[in-house]
């Protein structure tokens, strides 16, 4: 990701190959680290006697995703979304239902049929990607799809008023997500045959409803969550560094001039909207085949929403990577506290007032780890007047 | 004289029962530097909101560079090529200085969302010429040392220079200048001058100004428009406007009718 901060050496000569490269690399090396962290972190972890660490890398990469994509609206463009785990509702359901019934029409049955790189981490031999992996894989997307769908058709009405209609448009939206997976039939099938027999059109009436939709392939591994949560980032970083995160950018900072400079507010509005929603319904495919997880829309509602809320605020609206470090420390920071569970709501308002009090920007307010700036901030000034006291 | 890129006529609008602007028209060419100006509350600001989207007029034609433009939305219109400033200055403060111009250059940007995303060649090559055009702009307003500074840590006179280099990113035909003198200081003002004199000249800009400060309005534009309770009440030369009576009475009542000069330092 260094690569891109360095555009602003000018290089007209650059060739091609390395345009390539640049553009590629950090492709590769979030692809490169996913697969480490499936294969040599995880075993390590698991063989150290911390399988809960590995469970924990598994969660936060999940709420990277989802507060590194909830950056991209009320960060960048400045709105206020308070739905996004709606939005991870609809992919979850839809993947979810694409992975289980598609296994028992492709496979026969809904056992996982994943390779190494979906494998818990104590692991079974194998190929490293299989046909299930390809079914799991495509059902995320497809869950992104579906979602951003979702976004779009929420966005477009709401982005063209002001901000506070898409905070009610958002709330209103999660009910009705929520409501109406859980208002569907309980039951789940489960016999091959009757599967078999029931018509594709029918299936998704069958997703548990109120109950839950149990009996899921786990197929989520470190690989599958840290190559989206890698990628989320890398797009985000890449979006906010280029002119069209300055668009987005200056929607936040004045829509009237923003507008008058001849950006589209609306049509970028509903953009960054419909990019969160797609990595938002990513996260939900990834969340709802997680080991110990059984998918109730009941726990994607608007409580989900507001954790995803509070990671962003507190890394600092418009920071991706404050968003990051929020999300990290705020999916440790409940393990730690297991023993006053029943607090957690109240420690996070607490926590959140607190900040709002002493630091409203957030963790980093709208700077990156990466900006020069930041390390100034850090370093500089900082240690200079500790020096000297 | 090269051809009309901005016609306005008959242009109305009101709100509730106030007739803010009545059938107001305007014509410039290329490199033209006109003034609108006119006692506070007369409609001007109103104008200029009419001319770049922000208000839908109820009536009349507005045309820039040939194609109709009312009633369309403000960024279109700026895409057509009108650029504008703000009285009460609109820059993005949490933006660094270099980014508000760079931003203002995004309307002209050809490769899509997703080159930028997979940084593509075309993307980079044309985010090369965004930075290279934003700090030429900059250079050209004395800016260049302030660039990695945020633009709500610029001081006032700085922080409305910037708003006219941003303005000009956008390659505009037609360039509103909403009282750019505005809490300047003399020596601020005479650079302002010359300064809006060199963008005439070197962009071939037509420039429409509102501004209170006379000597500024007397000594750059070519012709003036004069706005009193949204009603144009007069037209001319500069030297035609200082003498006309109903400008006169517009500014300093009946009373105090006797002095043009007068009214080139209220």
């Amino acid at each position: 990701m260094r690569h891109g901060v360095d555009q602003h050496a000018m290089q007209p000569g650059a060739s091609s190959l390395t345009t390539l490269v640049r553009a590629w690399a950090p492709v590769l090396a979030c692809l490169l680290l996913a697969v480490v962290l499936q294969m040599v972190v995880g075993p390590l972890l698991v063989s150290a006697g911390w399988d809960f660490a590995a469970k924990l890398l598994l969660d936060i990469g999940i709420n990277v995703i989802l507060a590194v994509s909830l950056t991209m609206v009320n960060g960048f463009t400045g709105q206020f979304s308070i739905g996004h785990a709606a939005f991870m509702a609809v992919g979850a359901y839809v993947a979810a239902g694409i992975v289980y019934y598609g296994s028992f029409r492709l496979f026969g049955s809904a056992e996982m049929a994943g390779g190494l790189l979906s494998s818990a981490p104590e692991g079974r031999q194998g190929a490293w990607l299989t046909r299930g992996d390809a079914l799991f894989g495509l059902s995320i997307l497809a869950g992104g799809v579906a979602s951003a769908g979702c976004g779009y058709l929420v966005g477009l009405p709401s982005l063209r008023l002001r901000g506070d209609y898409l905070a009610i448009v958002t709330l209103g939206f999660g009910e009705i997500v929520r409501v109406l997976i859980q208002s569907q039939t309980t039951e789940t099938l489960y016999d091959p045959e009757e599967i078999a027999k029931t018509p594709l059109w029918q299936l998704p009436k069958y997703l548990g409803g109120a109950l839950g939709f149990s009996g899921l392939p786990f197929y989520t591994s470190l690989f599958w969550v840290w190559v989206f949560a890698l990628l989320t980032v890398l797009v985000a970083y890449r979006i906010k560094s280029s002119t069209y995160g300055r668009a987005f950018l200056s929607i936040r900072e004045d829509e009237i001039a923003s507008e008058a400079m001849g950006v589209d507010t609306t049509r970028y509005k509903v953009r960054a909207f419909v990019i969160s929603a797609f990595f938002a319904g990513c996260a939900g495919a990834l969340f709802a085949h997680t080991v110990g997880v059984q998918l109730n829309a009941g726990e994607l509602g608007f409580v989900k929403s507001f954790d995803i809320i509070i990671m962003v605020v507190l890394g600092g609206l418009g920071s991706i990577s404050g968003a990051f470090l929020a999300a990290i420390i705020l999916t440790i920071l409940p393990e730690l506290l297991r023993s006053v569970s029943e607090y957690r709501m109240v420690a996070y308002a607490t926590a959140l007032i607190l900040m709002m009090l002493l630091r409203p920007q957030g963790l980093l307010g709208v700077r990156e780890i990466w900006d020069k700036r930041t390390w100034r901030w850090l370093t500089g000034s900082r240690t200079r007047k500790r020096g000297g006291s | 004289m090269s051809a009309l890129v901005l016609e306005a006529s008959g242009v109305c609008k009101t709100f509730g029962g106030l007739k803010a602007v009545q059938s107001f028209g305007i014509s410039l060419a290329g490199g033209d530097l006109k003034g609108l100006i006119g006692p506070n509350g007369a409609g001007k600001t109103t104008v200029f909101n009419l001319l770049t989207g922000v208000y839908t007029p109820d009536e009349g034609k507005i045309a820039l560079a040939g194609r109709s433009i009312a009633g369309k939305r403000p960024s279109r219109i700026a895409a057509g090529g009108m650029a504008r400033t703000f009285q009460n200055i609109r820059l993005f403060g949490e933006l660094s200085v270099l980014d508000n111009v760079k931003l203002a250059c995004h309307v002209r940007v050809k490769h899509s969302m997703w080159a930028s995303v997979l940084r593509t060649p075309g993307s980079r090559a044309e985010e090369r010429a965004i930075e290279g055009k934003a700090r030429g702009l900059l250079d050209l307003f004395d800016l260049a040392d302030r660039a990695d500074e945020q633009g709500k840590n610029l001081p006032y006179g700085d922080q409305r220079r910037l708003e006219i280099a941003r303005a000009l990113a956008t390659d505009p035909k037609v360039l509103l200048l909403d009282e750019p003198a505005a809490g300047m200081n003399p020596q601020e003002k005479k650079e302002l001058r010359d300064l809006i004199r060199r963008v005439r000249d070197e962009f071939k800009t037509a420039i429409l100004l509102i501004e209170h400060d006379m000597g500024l309005v007397m000594e750059i534009c070519e012709r003036i428009t004069v706005l009193d309770y949204g009603k144009t009440i007069a037209e001319g030369t500069p030297g035609e406007i200082q003498n006309n009576p109903r400008v006169i009475e517009a500014y300093l009542g009946v009373e105090a009718a006797d002095a043009p000069s007068g009214a080139s330092n209220a």
